[in-house]
């Protein structure tokens, strides 16, 4: 039933997206990315592509930041276009995917704040898709407690401050820790809007965000081995969200090293996979466990993207859904990711890694 | 030798350098910022003036707890004159490559002296 | 005055010769132990020279992997470098200076003295903390590469200056030095030959106004006696020239 309003609100966008989706680099032309000989060829490569000569006006030598800008300055157009033809709800669903970035700019200012910066200069090394029109507001204040304030009333990430940290807090905890609870909050806050969405929207995005969150969980707890961050901070950082919550957010909160995890995670066929290599390294031979320790956890974080690319990908097979929004924006961010990941190895000559990139179709 | 006293307290690694070098190198940890706010590093960015570059670099050959001061090359090829003219041994002074520029040995102040003295 | 070049001024007296003397022969020791000195620190340098060369080629090739990882960094992370530049508070990767003895010359080399932070250990927790912590290591081994690059470096500054130093004072004590000490050897000798043969001359000179002395002495006898014998007078002056030292003459001094 729902398909048959779907297209009065949000048919035209969707169409576009799925439209940019085809403009989605695919493996041939990475194929012939990766054959380029140096930036110019790259550059000349691209423009063969759906960014088009978007790189024609900047000036030699190219360096891959300006590359890394430029594309995403073509995702935040396109992104600001399907914004501003959005109504509700689809405008909400989009507004939340901008949360995410806020975020990080908020931190940012945050940063900025606590180290007496002048945070005016600080508004350009901001996300562009997290930008909000109050953000200039944020940089009048000249301490942390002001800066709480307006957070609170400027900007929508106001019920995460709220609901979880305050004026002090900012001051005495580590801005990592700040971030992530901020972000946990958003999380689990975008979770429950999509149900509210209804089905199929809640389908699609809660297997994303669930495995979102699980990544975050499993990342935490890893990066947390040896750190001053204690277990019961820890766990609060896991969004209550996701897979393995809660049985296994309870195990990882305990766990102290990565077979721990590896454990926790094993319930979960999917996830299963992701620690592959420091089984069989083990099987080989107790000797190697350390390398593969190290290994597995450096892996991980690229089995994480390639997980994240194929659920995205799987959301584009449902229509009358607002998935593809979000799917669109994290295919194209990787994307993006890929192709400065490209140029740098051109540019610092690193042949061997070039292949490290994730293909999307 | 009158650097006897001094050398002692040089301890810090002051850097001269673009965003990344320098994330890289403060990750390593030799980021310090003393009591009076000075930072022992300076990023230079396309906007940065040649004379701020060239206070930074008295400023940190002056110090007295900077033992070695590492430079982009492509930042000391801006301050060329002042950085081929510069001789003393403390601090020490390290021209290194950055990410979009790959280290040119031709043009290295110290390395300039080697091979004039090989080619004696 | 004798010998064209520079000399000491100091007046020509045996003492002086003696002195000047064991002057040279300070200076030609002097000289060859220098010069050995220069030859040691030489060899020194040119190994130095090598290994800084070798460095710094190295460097190039450690800095590469360096910003590579931090290229992953950013790929999996994001742009970290504010967060990080201002989370820098203290150095926790510091240089230690200590010293080396190359013949005599005091080579400050610095050492790596790193204390285990825990500045940046929560960059990245939600994502890319691994590659951070990757990262942070690979530069951290990219600057001990730097620091004994930094070492050589600066051996190579100093060894330069020495060497420099020590190649002057050899070429001083082989071009000014000893020429000069020579010439003063060389004027005092010929001074004192010089008053040698004036002494023989004016002494010759003495023995023949003597001479002419006597005989006119005698001859004035010859003239007052008149008739007296004349064979003894002849026989005295020759006495006299054939010793002239022998007898004790009042005119001569010494």
């Amino acid at each position: 039933m729902e398909g048959l309003f779907f297209n009065v609100g949000s048919g035209f966008l969707e169409g576009i997206v799925r439209g940019y989706k085809a403009g989605i680099l695919t493996q041939s032309h990475y194929g012939s990315l990766t054959q380029c000989e140096s930036l110019e060829d790259f550059k000349t490569q691209l423009s063969a592509t759906d960014y088009g000569n978007f790189l024609a006006n900047e000036p030699s030598p190219l360096s891959t930041a300006t590359i890394a800008d430029k594309a995403t300055q073509i995702l935040v157009d396109q992104f600001i276009y399907i914004r501003s033809n959005a109504v509700e709800p689809l405008s909400k669903f989009l507004d939340y995917i901008t949360y995410g970035y806020m975020i990080d700019n908020v931190v940012l200012l945050i940063t900025g704040t606590l180290h007496e910066r002048d945070t005016h200069e600080l508004l350009e090394r901001c996300h562009p898709l997290g930008v909000f029109d109050t953000m200039p507001a944020l940089c009048v204040a000249t301490n942390v407690e002001e800066l709480y304030q307006s957070v609170l009333v400027e900007t929508p990430l106001a019920p995460y401050f709220r609901d979880c940290l305050s004026a002090t807090d900012l001051d005495d905890l580590n801005i990592e820790i700040v971030r992530n609870t901020v972000y946990k909050a958003y999380l689990e806050d975008f979770y429950h809007y999509c149900t509210t969405l209804g089905s199929p929207t809640s389908d699609v995005m809660h297997s994303i965000l669930s495995f979102e969150a699980d990544r975050r969980t499993i990342n935490i707890t890893i990066n947390s081995f040896d750190t001053e961050l204690s277990k019961e901070q820890r766990a609060k950082l896991f969004p209550a969200i996701g897979r393995l919550f809660p049985e296994g957010n309870n195990v990882l909160a305990k766990a102290d090293d990565i077979d721990q995890v590896r454990q926790a995670c094993e319930n979960i066929s999917e996830y299963r996979s992701f620690f592959d290599n420091s089984v069989s390294t083990q099987g080989n031979g107790a000797n190697h466990q350390d390398v593969g320790d190290m290994g597995v956890a450096a892996l991980l974080e690229d089995r994480f993207f390639r997980t994240e690319v194929h659920l995205n990908k799987l959301a584009f097979m449902q229509q009358f859904q607002y998935g593809v929004f979000y799917s669109y924006m994290k295919l194209k961010e990787q994307e993006i990711r890929n192709v400065t990941w490209i140029a740098e190895c051109i540019a610092q000559d690193a042949r061997d890694r070039i292949q490290d990139f994730i293909p999307i179709f | 030798m009158a650097t006897h006293a001094s050398f002692k307290d040089r301890v810090l690694i002051a850097v001269i350098g673009d965003e990344d070098s320098i994330t890289g190198l403060l990750l390593a940890g030799v980021g310090h910022i003393n009591e009076h706010q000075k930072k022992n590093f300076l990023v230079v960015d396309a906007k940065t003036q040649v004379s701020t570059i060239e206070s930074a670099f008295q400023e940190f050959t002056e110090r007295k707890d900077v033992a070695i001061l590492l430079i982009n090359q492509h930042i000391a090829e801006k301050i060329r004159p002042t950085v081929d003219r510069y001789q003393q041994a403390f601090p020490t002074l390290v021209e290194i490559p950055s990410k979009d520029h790959p280290y040119d040995p031709s043009k290295d102040s110290v390395l300039k002296r080697v091979q004039k003295l090989f080619g004696e | 005055m004798s010998g064209a070049g520079a000399r000491e001024n100091v007046f020509a007296t045996r003492m002086a010769l003696t002195n000047t003397k064991l002057r040279l022969k300070g200076a030609q020791t002097g000289h060859s132990l220098l010069a050995r000195k220069r030859d040691a620190l030489t060899t020194r340098f040119r190994a130095i020279l090598k290994k800084v060369d070798e460095a710094k080629r190295k460097m190039g090739r450690v800095m590469q992997l360096a910003s590579f990882s931090m290229a992953e960094v950013t790929y999996t992370t994001g742009d970290i470098s504010y967060l990080v530049q201002e989370q820098a508070k203290l150095a926790t990767f510091r240089v230690k200076a200590k010293q080396e003895n190359v013949s005599g010359i005091l080579l400050p080399a610095f050492e790596v003295d790193r204390v285990s932070g825990s500045d940046f250990n929560l960059t990245g927790l939600g994502r890319g903390g691994q590659q951070v912590l990757r990262a942070k290591e690979v530069y951290a081994k990219a600057i001990e590469t730097l620091v004994e690059l930094a070492s050589l470096q600066t051996a190579f500054t100093i060894l330069d200056e020495v060497i420099r130093a020590t190649n002057r004072r050899v070429n001083a004590i082989e071009h000014v030095v000893i020429p000069r000490l020579d010439n003063t050897i060389k004027y005092i000798l010929s001074e004192l030959d010089e008053m040698d043969r004036e002494e023989f001359f004016r002494l010759k000179k003495v023995q023949e106004k003597k001479k002419r002395d006597a005989a006119s002495a005698a001859e004035l006898k010859a003239l007052q006696d008149g008739e007296e014998a004349l064979p003894e007078p002849v026989e005295e002056p020759t006495e006299v020239t054939t010793d002239l030292l022998s007898s004790k003459d009042e005119d001569v001094i010494f």
